[in-house]
């Protein structure tokens, strides 16, 4: 069972992987482990973010998120798309500008009732499009 | 984007390939919010590349080899290391060496090696409504509040910018934007609101409500100015704040309706006592009576003031054994405050006064622990009085944390032991 909402494009290009959803705030500094590239708290604690769809309602903390995001990137261990529910933070925009990961921003406040960690999804920012593939029927 | 003729040569190179790049992604980043045109921009906090974000360094030096120049007045925020001092943090010797390349790179490119989150506290306090880009989320939320200056939440970017002049008009360059979305009417006693951390955690609660937006906050008495700069850090580290206004404190709104310009609030919020004492609960997770290894102050950077006021209160004092007591400021307040015999005061008690870097931006993650097989996690329990400092702690260290005023947080360093 499929679903499809709409978001508004941050950083050009698609991606699709397992999501890993965050209902509230997510900081990539201090949320995420630089090294390991696993998330350091609830509800997705341990998971790692590479290959990854993160969702997520807002982005919060440091203006150093942007420099993880891009260490990530080059470890290979950054997600392959980004979601967010509220306006995209300019500081991380220019990480995911930078480490070439779609991006889409506004989405429909639906996708975080919806979309569940382990779901696949595809991002395809150039037609501001998150299709959320659900694993199990909920 | 409409670009002026100078910035389309800019762009396709009559200025060099590091200026097109530059203006490639200023223009793309432009483009990604709906910016109409760039702005020219007088004042840039750059991120200092730090040695622990694998391959930063070393992009720091091609960067500069490559002969890269600022056009504009530019600072640099913190490192992971105390570069006049390397190996007093405890770092491991090569990710000192590796971090102290970075110094020739910013000087080549006529860069001002501040190091600090706190260039405010230099004289760097940009006119009101001037445009800047600025790094550092206590230094973006003080220009923007406190000076009435305009800046985004810069990120790497902000390196683009120094080397342009170039910033796309949009989000807090822009009047509509700054306008406040959420009231907040504290009605905590004026006397609770007397210390550096009670305006921390004032900070950490409302950040935690208003997220990235605009909080409007009554009913506080005035406060110093380091208040203000703790104040700031905590609302971007609950939440990702911007900008805030205090009535008949912050310069862009005398009054509630200047600070909504005429708008009704989206919401409204009573803060007491209870919420401010939640906050502590939150990061107070030491167990009475334990052991304490680290204490903290000076996140962000302390004032010469600060430092005085924690010299009156370490002379002929010892620190306990096991404790690092960290006082951290910037490169630049740390030789006047040597001149003025704080420093002799301050150490000769067993603290250590740390420029350029702090515990959140040193070797002490868990991650380069890790890397370089060190004791992880290499702080047990930190004490100190800023909430930035112990929610990152408390993450990226993996310490336990109690947040609690500077003078109890020297006592605790005397004594050794959380009370």
């Amino acid at each position: 069972m499929s679903r499809m909402f709409k978001g508004r494009k941050v950083v050009r290009g698609s991606a699709e992987g397992e999501a890993v959803v965050f209902p509230g705030g997510f900081s990539f500094l201090g949320d995420v482990d630089m090294d390991t590239g696993e998330v350091l708290v609830a509800p997705n604690k341990g998971t790692a973010l590479a290959g990854k769809v993160l969702i997520y309602r807002e982005t919060k903390g440091s203006s150093g998120g942007c420099v993880v995001l891009m260490t990530l990137a080059k470890k290979g261990l950054a997600p392959v798309a980004i979601a967010t529910v509220k306006p995209a933070d300019y500081n991380l925009a220019e990480g995911a500008i930078m480490a070439k990961i779609p991006f889409v921003c506004d989405a429909d406040g639906e996708l975080l009732g919806r979309a569940k960690t382990g779901d696949t999804v595809k991002i395809d920012a150039d037609e501001g499009s998150i299709e959320v593939r659900q694993l199990i029927a909920s | 984007m409409k670009l002026t003729r100078e910035e389309r040569d800019m762009l396709v190179g009559a200025e060099g390939d590091v200026v097109a790049e530059a203006m490639d992604c200023l223009v793309q980043f432009g483009d990604a919010f709906g910016a109409e045109q760039l702005a020219d921009v007088e004042y840039c906090h750059y991120p200092a590349e730090m040695a622990i974000y694998a391959g930063s360094v070393e992009d720091a030096v091609d960067y500069a080899a490559r002969g890269a120049k600022v056009r504009v007045d530019t600072t640099t925020s913190t490192l992971c290391c105390d570069l006049e001092r390397p190996l007093s943090t405890g770092i491991p010797e090569p990710l000192a060496e590796l971090q102290a390349r970075v110094e020739h790179a910013h000087v080549s490119m006529g860069i001002l090696d501040t190091y600090t989150c706190t260039p405010q506290l230099l004289g760097w306090t940009p006119n009101f409504g001037s445009i800047i880009a600025s790094v550092e989320s206590s230094a973006i939320i003080y220009f923007n509040s406190a000076l009435g200056a305009r800046t985004n939440r810069g990120g790497l970017f902000t390196r683009f910018t120094a080397v342009t002049g170039k910033y796309p008009l949009m989000g807090y360059l822009l009047d509509e934007n700054r306008r406040g979305t959420h009231l907040f009417k504290v009605t905590i006693p004026a006397e609770r609101l007397q210390a550096y951390d009670a305006w921390c955690a004032l900070g950490f609660h409302i950040g935690g409500i208003v997220g990235g937006e605009v909080p409007v906050i009554t009913g506080v008495p005035k406060p110093r100015q380091d208040w203000l700069i703790g104040f700031g850090a905590a609302l971007a580290t609950s939440g990702s704040v911007t900008l805030f206004h205090i009535p008949g404190v912050t310069p862009e709104a005398d009054t509630v309706e200047d600070a909504f310009m005429g708008m009704q609030p989206r919401e409204i919020h009573e803060v007491g006592v209870r919420e401010l004492d939640t906050v502590y609960e939150k990061m107070n997770t030491i167990p009475r009576g334990a052991q304490v290894d680290f204490v903290t102050l000076g996140c962000p950077h302390y004032s010469l003031e600060q430092l005085r006021y924690a010299a009156d209160m370490l002379r002929g004092k010892k620190v306990a054994e096991g404790v690092r007591f960290w006082v951290c400021t910037n490169r630049i307040t740390r030789r006047q405050a040597e001149a003025l015999g704080y420093v002799r005061d301050i150490e000769g008690a067993g603290a250590l006064v740390v420029a350029d870097t702090c515990p959140v931006e040193s070797h002490m993650r868990q991650s380069t622990c890790r890397e370089y097989g060190m004791k992880t996690p290499n702080v047990e329990a930190m004490v100190t009085d800023s909430v930035k400092m112990s929610r990152y702690c408390g993450d990226l260290i993996g310490c336990k944390t109690a947040l609690v005023d500077t003078e109890a947080c020297i006592r605790v360093a005397i004594s050794g032991r959380w009370e």
